[in-house]
């Protein structure tokens, strides 16, 4: 729960300065073990509704308010991800995991329409509108990547109660679309400093796009405190993980080069090492680097909209831990929490340098001087296709509750495409429990299902379970689903490549229900590749082809039956090929008579002579 | 042998033990033929001869009854009907002449009804002599209400009403503009009411040439719109000078597509952090708004504000020259994206930097050297930046006046007289623009459809071309009229969504390779041995023919 605790305690001491100011940034730095570094940006700015509901924009993007006015829409959350959070090591997701979302891009809002096909038309001129404005194919979530969840997502803000029976949750993946730079580029034009003052300066497309797991996250929700007038908040995400060896490679020599023999690092301790024979070993010296290194370039100022008392740059790392940053930047240790914050003068370029910790000799450092141990989350989850062959496939997902004492109560939730015509009734919950260390089958695991099938070429497949799992306890969740072939034209270009299936999202429900519904926290399994019996594609061709000549032998058979008159060999009439042949041959022996002849004359003029 | 490879063609199916049959049979009843050359085939007979022939003829029967519909059926293009014939009318201006009766009341309350008329009667055959243009012509008729404010409030029709007074000056007569209503004051020297003999009247004719230079803008630009459209020459009116035809074309590239919708959006820009807000809402309610609620008959307005900063303008230079100008706007950078909702979008960008515009000529004033025009798309103001972060409404003020002025110009308003003469001049422009607009549209989908006889016609398509024609009607019957435009609006939207009919485009371009690919091998094997037998059979039946007429 120190996990969670880190993060509230943040939260609410922001939110106390969210109403004071209309525009707010923090960047919060934290090394992770081993040679990774996790940076999250965020960007938070407000408008009221009123001057929303008058088009007057000042910080909240005027591109975007437009739309939302125009679809209809009461809260929206819109996400770009890349890459994978490695639980293992680097712990618990960045705020609970909320933030970010599966591979691909993923957007679910609610909508104020009467109906569900006035919801669906919105939902529609949304995600068209949204595909232009962030250069990502938005577009392509149709009716059959479009689900409505029941149990998984809750709304943010504050809503009205009338409002409430009106708003319609759509969700939905596009787990295939490659999150790159031309997303960023719109998404830094959001905001009111567009990436020319402050930490968003730091935002480049090469570093944020090579980092090792990626999110970048649009939050719009209304906020109504207690009192005062309704606001529209938006608030922008980056959250990246940055290999510091990969990112400090220089801007100009990008391309990785093996390391010369001699400042190779060996491990000693293998048998078979000399001089000649080496195992490296990956990670051996502290981390050490600079905000420049990194990001490629410094900071330039502060964005002078936000209130110059809040530090717009954060790091957490041991007190322990030496960390320089260039002159007149005030620092702010918190005495309960190993953070410490950074209040930059404006207008000048800021710098931070961690410098390598000895980890040997006299004043030698630990890991834990280096960075926080990682919170463990609460709970592991990964998914994997099963099955054989082109025709019979299945899912396993594995869940583990670490936790040594409490149960963990979560909603799976799954959005499958249509092609996988799953089979509900082998849907399967075996439990390895810590201490029995057998499996066994449980259906008290899942609690409650809903399940909505797949129509063919409509709509796919949405399937939710609301799960409990016992603490230490594994579950292995399976079931099996059928590939589809598809038609002809349906199959993308490189269709051998295989269809991506979306990641399974997991919201957490908290034990502790006395505070708000809002305290979820979420986890999302890696997306899958699935493979489909794929066609040659000259196959229509081929067709046509095969088919005509098996016609026309039957045809031509059954013709020439029909209608030819059968006659003795020498009654018909001589065939164009004999006719031929007996010419060459009458041809053949006139020349060869000639050449007899020629020769016989030859010889009787030689003896004459 | 002739009659052998008629029917039995190449002989290569022959098997060896039938062969040595008939050569059996042959040979013991033909002996003589054996001995002299290559035997002849017993005759068949004609009941065979005659079952072949049925066989040929039921195959081409089913191929052409059969095989020949369905593939025609599964193989055509949906062509709905268009009336092509009178969508060309259209185009070329032979199904309307565009013409505008212009009524103009006279209210001569200080005269006699006699004497009224007798003015009217004059100044009519002096407006009849002027004019050259019959498509516009300015028709006089007494005011019926004494009151001509009211008049010029409630009819409608009535586009301009004189109002004559009698003048303090003796000689010459004096006329003024209404700037608020369409009423031409026109003050009269007290002798120069036209008695009921006289054939001329100096008032008649002044009177004639005041209205003559108040619409002359307008017939020019209805003269020059006709001219530039697809109507041939013979339709056209008199020619405009050249001149002339330059300004107009000028005004008519710098004005926005008609629409009866606008969204404005008011942009600041600065080019750094400061002012980050500014007081548009009111500067607009107190300068703009009043503006916009006159044109409201015609255009609808939507407006939205922004702040964007660190702004960086697509030129850096201090001084910009007329050529920066056009490349002022930073369109990669700056979040200028129409709005949503299908209406234009019209630019208003205030830049607050310190950059100046370099006069072009000592003689322009400093204020117009602050602010361009952005043809067809908006406009761009040069503030000055304030001292504070707060641009008050107060600075606006000068901003927002000439951004009114610059609206009314991508509005396409004729730039001379008061305004309520130019709004209703306005009026008939756009009506007259659209309807040739969506008449040459018509002619454009027609022409297409003549073109290329592949291309598929949705019924959606017809159904477009067809209210199209409806209102194109019932705009010309009424042009001049307030529901005209309304009219040609509608029949050019439905002419454009006609012509753009996605469906349309979808099979446009099917090769011959393809088809040739799909068609070969099934028509070549299938089809050989078809037409093969058919001229066999038919030369056979010629054969049979000839012998027969022969012996005869």
């Amino acid at each position: 729960m120190q996990l969670f605790s880190s993060l509230v305690i943040p939260i609410c001491l922001l939110a106390a300065q969210i109403l004071a100011s209309d525009y707010h940034e923090q960047l919060v730095l934290k090394p992770l073990p081993q040679s990774a570094l996790l940076a999250s940006f965020n960007f938070r700015s407000n408008t009221s509704l009123a001057q929303f509901e008058n088009h007057n924009f000042r910080y909240f993007p005027r591109s975007l308010g437009q739309i939302l006015q125009y679809a209809g829409t009461r809260e929206l959350h819109l996400r770009f991800s890349l890459g994978r959070w490695d639980a293992a090591s680097w712990g618990a997701r960045p705020w609970d995991g909320t933030k970010e979302g599966g591979t691909g891009v993923e957007l679910w809002a609610w909508l104020e329409a009467e109906t569900d096909e006035e919801a669906d038309h919105k939902w529609l001129t949304l995600t068209n509108a949204l595909s232009g404005l962030f250069c990502a194919s938005l577009n392509f979530i149709d009716g059959t990547r479009t689900i409505r969840p029941v149990m998984s997502f809750r709304p943010e803000g504050d809503h009205l109660n009338i409002t409430m029976a009106n708003m319609h949750l759509l969700h939905g993946v596009l787990p295939r679309e490659v999150v790159c730079t031309e997303n960023l580029t719109p998404f830094l034009k959001l905001l009111p400093c567009k990436g020319k003052a402050g930490i968003s300066s730091l935002l480049d497309g090469h570093k944020l796009f090579d980092a090792s797991w990626q999110s970048m996250a649009i939050d719009i929700r209304p906020v109504c405190p207690a009192g005062e007038e309704c606001i529209l908040e938006i608030q922008q995400t980056i959250d990246m993980v940055l290999d510091i060896e990969r990112s400090k490679r220089p801007r100009g020599n990008p391309i990785p080069r093996p390391v010369p023999g001699h400042e190779l690092k060996c491990n000693s301790s293998k048998p078979y090492h000399d001089e000649h024979t080496c195992y490296p070993i990956g990670f051996v010296a502290g981390q050490e680097w600079s905000l420049q290194q990194i990001f490629g370039k410094s900071m330039h100022g502060t964005c002078p909209l936000t209130d110059p008392n809040i530090a717009p740059v954060c790091i957490q790392a041991p007190h322990s831990r030496d960390v320089f940053t260039s002159a007149g930047v005030k620092e702010l240790k918190d005495p309960n929490f190993p953070q410490r914050c950074y209040i930059i003068p404006e207008n000048e370029d800021f710098q931070i340098v961690l410098p390598s910790m000895q980890h040997v000799g006299e004043n030698a450092k630990s890991d834990t001087d280096e960075y926080l141990e990682p919170d463990t989350p609460l709970l592991y989850a990964e998914r994997s296709f099963t099955g054989h062959g082109q025709e019979r496939g299945g899912v396993q997902t594995i869940l583990t509750n670490p936790s040594p004492d409490q149960e963990v109560e979560f909603v799976y939730m799954e959005s499958l495409p249509w092609f996988m015509r799953i089979y509900l009734h082998t849907l399967q919950a075996r439990v390895l429990s810590g201490e029995s260390g057998h499996l066994r089958k449980d259906e008290d695991v899942v609690e409650e299902i809903y399940y909505r099938p797949f129509l063919d070429r409509q709509r796919g497949t949405q399937l939710e379970l609301r799960m409990r799992i016992p603490p230490q306890s594994t579950v292995f969740l399976t079931y099996d689903f059928e590939k589809t072939i598809l038609r002809y034209t349906e199959y993308p270009p490189d269709a051998n490549r295989g269809f991506d299936v979306a990641a399974a999202v997991i919201t957490i429900l908290h034990a502790d229900q006395t505070k708000s519904t809002r305290a979820f926290s979420n986890l999302r399994t890696s997306g899958l590749l699935l493979n489909l019996p794929t066609p040659d594609f000259s196959m229509p061709y081929n067709v046509i082809i095969f088919t005509s000549t098996a016609i026309a032998l039957a045809f031509g058979g059954l013709y020439n039956i029909l209608v030819r008159r059968f006659v003795g060999q020498d009654e018909g009439p001589e065939v164009t090929l004999m006719v031929l042949r007996r010419k060459i041959v009458a041809v053949l022996s006139k020349v060869a008579g000639k050449l007899k002849r020629a020769n016989r004359k030859e010889k009787a003029e030689g003896k004459t002579e | 042998m002739s009659t052998a490879v008629e029917n039995g063609g190449t002989a290569d199916l022959t098997s060896r033990k039938t062969a040595s049959l008939i050569n059996e049979t042959a040979d013991s009843s033909l002996p003589a033929a054996a001995a002299t050359g290559p035997k002849e085939p017993p005759p068949e007979k004609p009941a065979d001869t005659r079952r072949r022939t049925w066989v040929i003829f039921s195959f081409w029967a089913i191929v052409l009854a059969l095989g020949l519909p369905i593939w025609w059926k599964t193989t055509s293009i949906y062509r709905a009907e268009l009336p092509l014939s009178e969508m060309l009318d259209w185009a070329d201006g032979k199904a309307c002449r565009p013409a505008f009766p212009l009524r103009i009341a006279l209210d001569a309350s200080p005269l006699q009804e006699h004497e009224a008329q007798n003015l009217l009667r004059l100044t009519q055959h002096a407006l009849d002599d002027l004019n050259d243009f019959s498509g516009h012509h300015l028709r006089l008729q007494l005011a019926a209400n004494a009151d001509p404010t009211k008049t010029a409030k409630t009819g409608s029709d009535v586009a301009l009403t004189i109002r004559i007074t009698p003048g303090d000056s003796i000689h010459s007569a004096s006329s003024s503009l209404h700037p608020h209503l369409p009423i031409l004051d026109v003050a009269y020297p007290p002798n120069s009411i036209p008695t009921q003999t006289s054939s001329s009247s100096g008032l008649a004719t002044y009177l004639a040439a005041q209205l003559r230079s108040t619409f002359a803008e307008e017939q020019n630009v209805i003269s020059y719109l006709l001219e530039t459209s697809s109507i041939p020459s013979e339709h056209r009116p008199k020619g405009i000078s050249p001149e002339v035809a330059e300004t107009l074309s000028k005004q008519m590239t710098r004005s926005m597509k008609y629409s009866r919708t606008y969204h404005l959006t008011f942009s600041l820009f600065t080019n750094g952090p400061e002012p980050s807000s500014w007081d548009i809402e009111s500067a607009i309610d107190e300068y703009m708004r009043p503006m916009l609620d006159m044109l409201s008959p015609i255009h609808n307005f939507t407006i939205d504000t922004q702040v964007q900063l660190y702004a960086t303008p697509g030129v850096q230079s201090q001084v910009l020259s007329k050529e920066d100008l056009s490349s002022f706007i930073n369109a990669a950078e700056w979040p200028l994206s129409p709005s949503i909702g299908g209406a234009p979008t019209v630019n208003f960008v205030v830049y607050i930097g310190n950059q100046t515009i370099g006069a072009v000529s000592e003689s322009e004033a400093a204020d117009i050297s602050r602010s361009w025009l952005i043809p067809q798309w908006g406009s761009v103001y040069l503030l000055l930046p304030p001292s504070g972060p707060h641009v008050s409404s107060e600075t606006l003020k000068q901003t927002v006046l000439t951004f009114t002025s610059h609206l009314l110009s991508l509005l396409g308003t004729p730039q001379s007289g008061s305004l309520p003469m130019r709004l209703s001049t306005l009026n008939r422009m756009r009506s007259a623009d659209l309807l040739l607009r969506a008449s040459s549209s018509l002619g454009s989908l027609a022409r297409l459809s003549l073109a290329l006889p592949s291309i598929s016609i949705p019924s959606s398509v017809a159904d477009g071309v067809a209210k199209s024609m409806q209102h194109l009607q019932m705009a010309c019957s009424t042009l001049g009229g307030s529901d005209s435009l309304e009219h040609a609006r509608i029949a050019e939207a439905e002419a454009e969504r006609a012509f753009f009919e996605k469906s349309m485009v979808g099979q446009l371009y099917f090769p011959d390779e393809h088809k040739v690919a799909v068609y070969l091998p099934l028509l070549g094997p299938v089809g050989v041995p078809l037409v093969m037998g058919l001229l066999n059979e038919l030369k056979a039946w010629r054969k049979r023919r000839r012998q027969k007429d022969g012996p005869a």
